[in-house]
């Protein structure tokens, strides 16, 4: 088999949204919190748009993690112990190494393991811990009135916006690596178009020029 | 004399109107008071000094206010159940200690809020350091707590009402003295940036008055323009009362008037810089900017490689 379908319908729907969500966060984000500096949107205006986008990315992590409860697309995100460690380090070893060495890639992916384990902890991380803190901080802001007057001895607002802010910095690098691991592909990409058509294609369908490299 | 006459036929209305309360039993309740109280014109010059006492109660102010549960003898004690009032009765003292004291018989620590009534031995103690009793100025002579709250028409702003109509009422009171403050010409306030939205936002007290605790009113330490808060930092970010108190309450103020989907969408309570933190942001900066770096680097390298294989016959 060279060609997999691996990402669904729903799946591809639910990135883009959420990618175009988080362009709009950032960037409404940065507006309002260096607000003054030239180059980013009238805070004024960016409030509401980034308030708006924090409840669609809301609605979406949400049909995310239904989605994943309901059809098989969960099983990715569930670790597998079996070789962990050694998994884990042949991918940090072929990013590290390898990978300027023209090494073949170390993980073939499949319908039941499409995420190598350093994808599959950086997403459990992003999705299942970093993003429902961002999101709950987010709600937090807007209804501070229910909050205890302090947390931890300091105002609650504070904590909240630091939190937020912290989540924030961690999921615009988030975004960083993984627009650069999309070029990590056998092609520049190739990462790039199966998540558009929701087909991964196996070296040997592609022209391209590492395809010596492949064992 | 003209002022005598004047003085002379105004009184003779006023016999005319209220005679027949005159002629009854002693007035007890507030409508009779009214009856001459409510009319706007009613004032009369007095003869010593010259001035203009008005007399007229807004009746509509007096029942939306602080007192406006309260009979007017409740206050005024003197002998006015007759008309015309005794001539002894203008000075009468009015006996506002008799709600407004503290009570001894109840804990010291009581919060000075509670039960809603003002007690004035805090009051006191803040207003004695405030510039208003300090200055040597002549304009602050004979400045008295009604030179700023108007016993017949203060009122507490409550949540649902709008924040721009708080904040514009109660800068009124400032401004009715302090009128050159908003001339542009000699503007103390030509430092402050975004000027014109910090005052439709904001009390003149917020920044002259120092900081009181979460949930207490507002200090009536009122502070001389040098000592005044300048600095954005205790207002536009860190964990600062200040913002915790505004943030908080054009919040609850955001949620009952407009909802919580509009609260959620509008946030109007947002203050630029609360979410600023020099020491996150630039860690925050600092490492973004260095995983560029990598990432750069990583790519310049794979792209080496890639030229390496380029070069390497097949």
């Amino acid at each position: 088999m060279n060609a997999l379908y691996l990402y669904s319908g729903w799946v591809r729907a639910w990135h883009w949204l959420n990618a175009l969500l988080f362009l709009v966060l950032i960037l409404s984000g940065a507006s309002m919190h260096f607000a003054g500096a030239g180059w980013l949107l009238n805070f004024e205006i960016a409030r509401p748009i980034h308030n708006v986008a924090g409840i669609l990315v809301t609605i979406g992590w949400i049909g995310f993690v239904i989605g994943n409860l309901v059809t098989d697309n969960g099983r990715h995100y569930r670790v597998r112990l079996r070789g962990f460690f050694q998994r884990l380090f042949s991918q940090m070893r072929y990013y590290g190494y390898g990978i300027f060495q023209n090494e073949p890639h170390p993980f073939h992916p499949s319908a039941e393991m499409k995420l190598n384990t350093l994808q599959q902890l950086s997403y459990l991380g992003v999705m299942y811990l970093l993003m429902p803190v961002l999101i709950l901080s987010g709600w937090a802001f807007l209804f501070s009135i229910y909050l205890p007057e302090t947390l931890f001895g300091l105002g609650s607002v504070w904590v909240v916006a630091m939190t937020h802010l912290t989540v924030a910095y961690f999921l615009a690098l988030f975004v960083l690596v993984h627009l650069y691991i999309i070029t990590t592909g056998e092609t520049l990409t190739s990462n790039l178009r199966a998540m558009i058509t929701g087909w991964h294609r196996e070296p040997d369908l592609e022209t391209q020029p590492r395809s010596e490299t492949q064992g | 004399m003209t002022n005598l006459a004047l003085s002379g036929a105004l009184l003779l209305t006023l016999i005319a109107v209220a005679t027949p309360a005159a002629s009854g039993s002693p007035a007890t309740e507030n409508k009779s008071c009214l009856r001459c109280h409510a009319m706007a014109t009613l004032a009369y010059r007095d003869p010593g000094t010259g001035d203009i006492v008005d007399l007229a109660v807004n009746p509509h102010a007096l029942s939306h206010s602080v007192h406006g549960e309260i009979d007017c003898i409740d206050c005024h004690e003197g002998d006015f159940g007759r008309y015309p009032h005794p001539a002894d009765a203008a000075n009468e003292t009015l006996s506002c200690v008799g709600c407004h004291e503290k009570d001894d018989t109840k804990d010291d620590t009581k919060d000075d809020t509670k039960d809603n009534i003002a007690r004035f031995k805090s009051i006191d103690a803040e207003y004695a350091e405030s510039v208003h009793a300090t200055s040597d100025s002549a304009e602050a002579e004979g400045f008295s707590c009604h030179s700023c709250h108007d016993p017949h028409g203060f009122r507490a702003s409550q949540v649902g009402e709008e924040i721009a109509a708080i904040v514009r009422d109660d800068n009124q009171v400032c401004l009715s003295c302090h009128e050159k403050v908003r001339d542009p010409l000699s503007d103390p306030h030509a430092w402050l940036p975004n000027r014109e939205k910090h005052w439709n936002a904001v009390r003149c007290l917020d920044c002259h008055t120092p900081l009181s605790d979460n949930g207490k009113t507002v200090s009536h330490q009122v502070l001389k323009a040098e000592d005044s808060n300048r600095d954005c930092v205790n207002c536009h970010s860190r964990e600062s009362s200040l913002l915790n108190r505004l943030y908080q309450y054009r919040s609850e103020e955001d949620l009952a008037t407009k909802g919580w989907l509009n609260k959620a969408v509008f946030n109007d309570a947002y203050v630029v810089g609360m979410s600023r933190n020099a020491t996150l942001d630039l860690l925050g900066l600092i490492v973004t900017g260095l995983t560029l770096l990598v990432l750069a680097a990583h790519g310049f390298g794979r792209y080496k490689a890639y030229q390496r294989t380029k070069g390497k016959p097949e």
